[in-house]
């Protein structure tokens, strides 16, 4: 049978939503590396240069060897062929080729009642959604591989090394995994699948390192696997030689352990303090009364309460060292942390408050990290706005240990603190912040740090007090690091971090688990596999995030513009088709229709000079890296509860960690380039939308696109990403009675020249600098201290001309200079800001002085 | 004395001409008359080096089909 594909697109509209050929098809987990010129995401990276040349050398050299096992884990590299010898294919199925051509697959009789198809080739797993037996298979699926597409009616996911090794590291037996896809697929189960499950399965997941009472274990259920690291040279003497060889003892179950906030665990409440209270009790004997417990919380692991594990002590500077060699001999090492067991660093008291209920996905999520009682390191990955906050706390009352949380911005630090806070009943005295401004230690002797990843990582000369920090961060040992949009660090800060800091687990999150380089499959490594992808349609249905509609509107370039464009230079053509009048036109149009039904609208563009010439010329507020850090705040109130302001027009710095739930339209009119990561964090801006409750609630995410222009390519190629969790792009090419609105800007063709050649002067000097900090609030300072270019800050000229041009005379004409809306807030604010009382104040104030 | 050219009139978008006009602006060997803003009148000889021109340029505005991956080229 051949493998089902979607039809070839049929016009170029249908194309946006169709196209899932197998190169544009991103799985989050195998990204292909792209032309690393344009797509690079090196803004992003917290690449600090002052990195010593040892360590840097030291990095690439670990990168290369990851790189070389990443690559080695490549299904699709190892040449399964199946075919057999002599097969000719038939008639209708000879035109697909050799490769592709599937046919001597046999169906079981039965096949129209087995939701799934294999390709034994590269381990692609097609699943029919409208299949009765649909809603089984994703359940198994999302355990045993990843998810690549998940449009209505058919999902794609794939088979990789990572998420066998997810499901072999949630309990699941190689035997079940392979017998359960033989009952969902339509073919007998390919022999190559079944070798390559064996083969992942073999070696992933059996050999564990396990911090335990301070001590580094490598633990295996399989003895005579020990024996043989025990007899390599180079592991072998790394073993503590107190111990008495390998030592057995049972494997830990989920036992006791609830996830707090998880309808259980009212009741087990009480029966968590009694234990808590008393001595640690052996696993194993625990592990039988609570089955039943532990059965219902984890239905996919199956009973191995009493397995006997086996485990031999390694030196604590000899880690690293073992970690390595074991991924040589293909035996990766899993890293566990039976923090129950942990009495050696002190507990922290943290738990959700009372009234906190998780979701159900959240409590999914957590039970893949939980899975056997002891926290498994991994990353989860939710959509923006459906709680992934809430899902990195409760993890941390789980562990109750002492947590390290890193984030991207010192606004995140904060928000994240207010979040544990209004989570958990955490004494607000044990959640410290480290970053530039604050350097507190919590007061116990443990709690909770949230800091960001330049603060941990930077090796420049830091203050007495940072420095102090630092080594109190690394003198200790931490429960949990909690990682905060995982995706941006590039593996070496990482490396970094890790490094310097000791965790017992590590938690990633994210929502976008993607990279326009190829370092996405480290993480695998460096963190742990993906525990948990949701799937963003089902969420949307279930209410959780808002449902989006999404569309692209084609605005076709004037002909002036689109000369223009042929001859200018690459930064010039961005510029030119974000200020095209028709982008404008369109732009304005769409605001006067949104505000008028009373949404709340955000404009997006990653272009300087197109965004502050679209709000100056609608009069709209706006926020870049250049604005102060008051004004910030006061947009943003005005933006939130403010009636008369319904349009905030943000560049990229409002890309990530902006938290405005009014917001319900999106508008995109320039962005950076292919990047499918921004399309998706900024449709994040609107997923928390706050009215998505409302019967028939839809939010909006436009994206103006420039027709015939290079916009269009990157376009297709931002809304991959999307495409795959199931929108649907849906293709405007003339927006109804545009022409009718009042005011259009642009009308006339004198107008539009007058932009044009505006444009290209004011772009002339090379523009403004671009450089923008990821930071939506930006640094202390940082904002006000910018250089003020292009137009506002300019000083005086000197030109030559006649006294004809300074009378009017040629073609020069005064035009209305346009005032920013920001400035007009502000006047306001002074003018209202006083109530009457203060007033009556400041006059007796004012007499008295008299 | 009157020269005869053969030509073929081109129909075409407001952008297409554009880039037409921009790649004759090279040598210009290829428009005989620009009439309006959707109508050329171009060489008959140069037809063929203009659509692959055309071709060549209009790759970078649009998403090329890509080929699958497991295309049967080795075979």
């Amino acid at each position: 049978m051949p493998p089902k594909r979607k039809a070839a697109p049929a016009s170029s509209g249908a194309s946006k939503a169709g196209r899932t050929s197998a190169m544009s098809t991103p799985g989050p987990a195998t990204p292909r590396s792209l032309d690393s010129s344009m797509m690079s995401d090196a803004e992003d990276d917290l690449n600090d240069p002052e990195v010593t040349e040892v360590q840097r050398q030291r990095e690439q050299e670990l990168g290369q060897e990851a790189d070389e096992f990443v690559n080695g884990w490549d299904l699709a590299k190892s040449h399964l062929q199946t075919r057999p010898e002599g097969w000719s294919g038939d008639a209708a199925t000879a035109y697909f080729g050799g490769r592709r051509d599937f046919s001597f697959l046999p169906l079981k009789p039965d096949h129209p009642n087995r939701p799934i198809w294999i390709d034994p080739n590269k381990g692609v797993i097609v699943l029919e959604r409208f299949n009765p037996l649909s809603e089984q298979a994703t359940d198994f699926l999302i355990t045993v591989a990843e998810p690549k597409s998940r449009p209505t009616f058919l999902h794609e996911y794939a088979l990789t090394t990572h998420s066998l090794y997810a499901a072999v590291s949630v309990g699941l037996d190689p035997k079940d995994i392979i017998n359960t896809l033989d009952r969902f697929s339509k073919t007998p189960l390919p022999a190559t699948i079944r070798k390559f499950i064996n083969k992942c399965t073999h070696s992933y997941g059996k050999v564990k390192l396990v911090l335990q009472n301070n001590k580094y274990f490598v633990e295996s259920v399989d003895a005579e696997m020990l024996e043989t690291l025990l007899k390599d040279p180079i592991i072998g003497p790394l073993r503590v030689h107190s111990s008495e060889g390998i030592t057995t003892s049972y494997a830990p179950t989920m036992g006791g352990l609830v996830i707090p906030g998880t309808k259980n665990a009212a009741g087990i409440r009480q029966a968590e303090l009694d234990k808590a209270s008393g001595k640690p009790v052996a696993p194993g004997a625990e592990a039988g009364n609570e089955a039943d417990l532990y059965a219902t919380l984890n239905d996919e692991d199956d009973d191995d309460d009493k397995t006997a594990v086996h485990s031999f002590e390694i030196n604590d500077n000899a880690v690293e060292i073992v970690q390595k060699r074991c991924l040589e001999l293909g035996y990766p090492i899993l890293e566990e942390y039976d923090f129950r067991n942990d009495d050696v660093n002190a507990n922290l008291e943290i738990d959700l408050r009372p009234n906190t209920q998780i979701r159900p996905y959240q409590e999914k999520s957590l039970s893949k990290m939980f899975g056997n009682g002891r926290a498994k390191s991994g990353i989860i990955v939710l959509p923006c706005g459906a709680g992934k906050t809430l899902v990195g706390i409760t993890a941390a009352c789980t562990i109750k240990k002492g947590i390290i949380v890193l984030c991207t911005s010192s606004m995140s630090v904060v928000q994240w603190r207010q979040e544990f806070l209004k989570w958990s009943n955490v004494n607000p005295d044990d959640v410290a912040i480290f970053t530039a401004e604050s350097k507190n230690k919590f007061s116990g002797n443990t709690g909770v740090i949230v800091t960001t990843y330049s603060m941990v990582t930077n090796n420049r000369e830091r203050s007495h007090e940072s420095k102090k920090m630092m080594d109190f961060l690394k003198g200790r040992e931490w429960g949990l690091m909690l990682l905060d949009e995982v995706h941006v660090v590039p593996a070496e800060v990482f490396r970094r971090v890790i490094s310097s800091i000791k965790s017992h687990s590590k938690l990633g999150l994210t929502a976008t688990l993607l990279r326009e380089d190829d370092k996405i499959s480290h993480l695998n490594f460096l963190i742990g596999p993906k525990l948990y992808e949701a799937n963003w349609m089902e969420l949307s249905q279930q209410g959780h995030i808002a449902k989006v509609q999404c569309a692209e509107v084609w605005c076709p370039m004037p002909t002036e513009f689109y000369d223009e464009y042929l001859r200018a230079n690459s930064r010039m053509k961005r510029t030119l088709y974000a200020m095209n009048p028709r982008k404008f036109q369109a732009c304005q149009y769409l605001i006067n229709y949104h505000e008028s039904r009373g949404d709340k609208i955000i404009v997006f563009s990653d272009e300087l000079y197109s965004l502050k010439q679209y709000a100056l010329k609608l009069n709209k507020v706006y926020i870049y890296g250049g604005t102060g850090q008051a004004e910030r705040m006061q947009v943003l109130e005005n933006f939130q509860h403010n009636p008369d302001v319904n349009t905030l027009f943000l560049s990229k710095i409002g890309d990530t960690s902006l938290d405005l739930p009014e917001a319900t339209v999106l508008i995109q009119i320039s962005s950076h380039f292919g990047s499918r990561r921004q399309e998706a964090q900024r449709l994040g801006r609107i997923l928390r939308a706050k009215r998505r409750n409302d019967e028939g609630f839809n939010a909006f995410f436009y994206s103006l696109v420039s027709k015939d222009t290079q916009e269009m390519y990157y376009s297709s190629k931002r809304q991959a990403f999307l495409v795959d969790q199931g929108y649907a792009f849906k293709v405007i090419t003339q927006l109804a009675n545009i022409e009718k609105t009042p005011d259009l800007a642009f009308a006339t063709a004198k107008e539009r020249r007058e932009l044009l050649q505006r444009t290209l002067v004011d772009n002339e000097k090379g523009g403004e600098d671009d450089v923008e900090t990821d930071d939506l609030f930006g640094k202390p300072g940082g904002g006000r201290g910018r250089k003020k270019g292009g137009f506002g800050g300019g000083g005086v000229r000197r030109t030559a001309g006649t006294l004809g041009e300074l009378s009017g005379g040629h073609d020069m004409a005064y035009i209305e200079q346009n005032k920013a809306a920001n400035k007009t807030l502000k006047k306001k604010a002074k003018e209202v800001g006083q109530n009457a009382f203060f007033k009556k104040i400041a006059r007796e104030k004012e007499r008295n002085r008299k | 004395m009157p020269r005869a050219v053969r030509g073929v009139l081109i129909t075409c978008e407001p952008a297409i001409k554009s880039i037409i006009v921009h790649l004759d602006s090279e040598n210009h060997d290829i428009i005989i008359e620009d009439l309006d803003e959707t109508h050329l009148f171009v060489k008959e000889n140069m037809i063929q080096v203009l659509k692959a021109k055309l071709e060549e340029h209009l790759k970078e505005t649009y998403r090329p089909e890509e080929p699958l991956q497991d295309s049967d080229k080795e075979y």
